[in-house]
């Protein structure tokens, strides 16, 4: 009996604490642009972005610039982060520099909880912005976002049994992908454990690199309104391409998950998968498994199409955003000159990273797998900036639902793209 | 759900508790301190169900009313838009094919619950004592066990490469188990998750069963042995009046644990796939948490909260009414 008002209650009592939070967030707006003078300045960065040489140095430079100003930095969990924002948003004295994911920003840039930037767009080194990161951060016409830097996916995949197989050179092509798969099946299949590519039925990120590569996009912009337009021809053709690899390759990862369950890297470091979609960032989780796989990991561009034309892919991101409550808009905006200029975005490119706000990657050349992941990243793309995006990816993704009912035959081609795209029409269409 | 029908004629099963209204009460008449100290001493439990739940709940009725986007809460502004909210919800086709998907889920979550746990309170009447403190402590361990933990572990038997489901029909001859993914279509993601939850329920409510099985005196059973009744007799005459105010009681405890029932099935798969497995508790999570739409998330939980009223106004009528708690 007690129980379901108990439920009630709490669900009713995490309203509450949020609305209360509105309650007295409102009414001083206007306050904020004032303060240049003294004060702490807090700043919100993801857990894994920036690495604490760099934010260290960032910190004592900024605070040495700004007598009396002292930096309160700290470090945020991606886990439940959604939350954590919306109710640091809505408070009363909220950060002053937050770090945001590029998915979530139009949403939160269409809730006007965000300081419009578009004046300060030429002082944080505008020209050279990263154009996936850069749409993200916009929203009707106005800039929002800063790009911070992104990350974007590539085809790792292991050297010493491509040269087991007779490969001489990766594949540059769809066509060349596929015959290089059966090749490694070839010759290591007598193994029933061995794949050559580990490709999960969910991982809709790579869907996504095979669907633009087709002429298909998830969705069409007209204005402020989104019409998904995963029924079209190219998207069909790109969810072809899909399950033409997984039956080539004949993959035993899961039909109904995605690449974080299980965590791809841990599958690709136990030694029997010759190649798998990812960021280079994962060599060194797989090298947990297996310090040795490392050295033996190079990378490729994904393959498109045409031969020597990869395939566009999807930039993952940050960006940095300035909360509308904030106190110190000035400083704030000081604060993100420093960290946009060309000295820390090199130490972001040297941490592995494709710099935002500078076009200079030479640091993330010297590494093999950094180079390829940032001549990928110049054909990034992005997420549709409809602000009900965070919806899709914090919610039901249709786009995995439309993986899973076609590669496991559930559903034709036609119709699971259909129903997809009555699913996503329903999010964010209109 | 299955209880409702056993329970036309609550003043018949009861005979006793007519003989203890009877004779009134003589009312002292205490000074005024000593008549208003029960009062006083209810009060601070009465405040803090007035705080805790009370105030939450009319919090949420009101915000129910208002259109509460991420906007909203940041800039603090209150729009309200009457019973928009409400009829948002209730035309959407969607919502009303989760409803009645979460109603039957509930109605066979509650009956599999009762009769598997029933069926082990009989059982462990009969067994001897060695076997039976080890069906005990399994079950005690089964309730135990966190319910994500519970949950990971379910989500490993099923899984579709290294489940070991699959491989052990795979070894039973059934070899087109092996791969096959029980997560691919709503039915069968909600057997797993029906199998899940059945695991960890059945524990409670058949050691409250087999509590009241053990409160009837054995020679009521040595009688009916005397009288010539069968053991399905026996059990009809001797143990189930017994045991069936705990029935009604664990009954209604299930209605409302299983229909608000949230980490499992999301710990699952998500509501998914298609949103087939998905439960009003998920729907209320996806409106609020995913979209931002705290306004329509208390516009379901209300409706929830009238649904769960509607299905257990019966139970709260009987409480009501028993003067000591004890229902039939």
């Amino acid at each position: 009996m007690k129980r379901w008002l108990k439920l009630v209650a709490g669900a009713a009592a995490i309203t509450l604490a949020t609305a209360g939070c509105a309650g007295s967030g409102g009414g001083d707006n206007a306050s904020g642009s004032g303060g240049t003078g003294t004060g702490t300045l807090t700043v919100w960065l993801m857990t894994g972005s920036a690495p604490e040489s760099l934010t260290g140095a960032l910190n004592k430079e900024f605070e040495a610039a700004h007598a009396g100003v002292k930096v309160d930095y700290q470090i945020q969990q991606w886990n439940g982060i959604q939350q954590k924002l919306t109710t640091a948003l809505a408070g009363d004295n909220p950060p002053d520099v937050i770090e945001v994911g590029n998915t979530q920003t139009p949403a939160f840039a269409a809730d006007s909880v965000l300081e419009d930037l578009t004046s300060s767009v030429n002082d944080l080194n505008g020209a050279q912005w990263l154009a996936g990161l850069k749409a993200s951060g916009e929203y009707d016409g106005k800039t929002y976002g800063v790009p911070f830097y992104a990350a974007n996916r590539e085809v790792l995949y292991r050297k010493d049994m491509f040269a087991a197989a007779g490969i001489t050179a990766p594949p540059t092509s769809n066509a060349e992908w596929l015959a290089d798969i059966t090749k490694l099946k070839a010759k290591f299949g007598s193994d029933p454990q061995f794949q050559p590519l580990y490709l999960p039925g969910q991982y809709w990120y790579s869907l996504l690199s095979f669907i633009w590569d087709n002429g298909g996009d998830i969705a069409k912009a007209d204005g402020k309104s989104f019409k998904s337009t995963l029924d079209s021809a190219g998207s069909k053709a790109g969810l072809e391409f899909y399950k033409q690899l997984v039956d080539t390759s004949g993959t035993t990862a899961p039909k109904d998950n995605d690449e974080a369950n299980p965590q791809q890297a841990g599958i690709y470091g136990g030694g029997k998968v010759a190649m798998m979609i990812g960021t280079p960032g994962e060599v060194a989780t797989a090298a947990k498994t297996d310090p040795s796989i490392a050295g033996k990991t190079g990378a490729f561009a994904i393959p498109g199409k045409t031969a020597g034309q990869p395939a566009p892919v999807f930039l993952g991101g940050s960006n940095l955003v300035v909360p509308i409550n904030s106190k110190n808009k000035d400083l704030a905006k000081a604060y993100l000159k420093l960290l946009s200029g060309d000295k820390y975005m090199t130490q972001m490119a040297a941490a592995g990273y494709v710099p935002g706000t500078s076009s200079d990657v030479s640091a993330l050349d010297k590494d093999p797998l950094g180079a390829v992941m940032a001549k990928a990243s110049k054909s990034g793309r992005a997420v549709p900036t409809s602000p009900k995006w965070g919806e899709v990816e914090s919610g039901q993704n249709p786009l995995k639902d439309m993986l899973t009912a076609y590669l496991t035959g559930k559903k034709t081609v036609d119709q699971a793209t259909a129903d997809a795209n009555a699913a996503l029409d329903k999010i964010i269409g209109g | 759900m299955t209880a409702t029908k056993e329970m036309p004629t609550p003043a018949g099963a009861t005979p006793p508790a007519s003989a203890r209204v009877s004779p009134p009460k003589p009312r002292r008449r205490g000074g005024f301190g000593e008549r208003l100290t029960p009062y006083l001493l209810i009060l601070p439990a009465l405040v803090a169900v007035l705080v805790l739940l009370g105030w939450p709940t009319i919090q949420m009725l009101l915000i129910s009313l208002r259109r509460l986007d991420l906007r909203e809460l940041v800039t603090g502004k209150m729009v309200w838009i009457g019973l928009a909210n409400y009829t948002d919800t209730l035309s959407d086709p969607e919502f009303w094919s989760v409803t009645i998907r979460t109603i039957l889920f509930t109605a066979a979550l509650v009956a599999a619950t009762l009769v598997v746990a029933l069926l082990i309170a009989v059982l462990m009447r009969h067994l001897n004592p060695v076997i039976r403190i080890c069906v005990q402590v399994s079950l005690v361990l089964a309730w135990a066990v966190p319910v994500i933990a519970t949950t990971t572990v379910f989500q490993w038997i099923f899984d579709q490469q290294y489940g070991i489901l699959n491989k052990t029909l795979d070894k039973l001859g059934f070899h087109s188990f092996i791969g096959y993914s029980w997560f691919s279509t709503g039915g069968s993601t909600l057997t797993v998750i029906g199998l899940l939850v059945l695991w960890q329920a059945v524990p409670f409510v058949a050691f409250t069963l087999y509590a009241g099985l053990i409160g009837v005196p054995r020679e009521q059973y040595e009688a009916a042995g005397i009288d010539g009744a069968g053991p399905f007799q026996t059990f009809r005459a001797v143990s189930w009046p017994a045991i069936r105010p705990i029935l009604t009681m664990v009954t209604f405890l299930s209605v409302l644990w299983d229909f608000n029932m949230f980490g499992q099935v999301w710990a699952i798969r998500q509501g998914g796939p298609d949103g087939q497995s998905t439960t009003l508790a998920i729907l209320q999570y996806l409106k609020g948490i995913a979209g931002s739409h705290f306004g329509s998330a208390a516009a379901i939980a209300t409706i929830m909260l009238v649904l769960l009223l509607a299905v257990t106004a019966r139970y709260v009528q009987l409480l009501v009414r028993t003067k000591d708690g004890e229902i039939a």
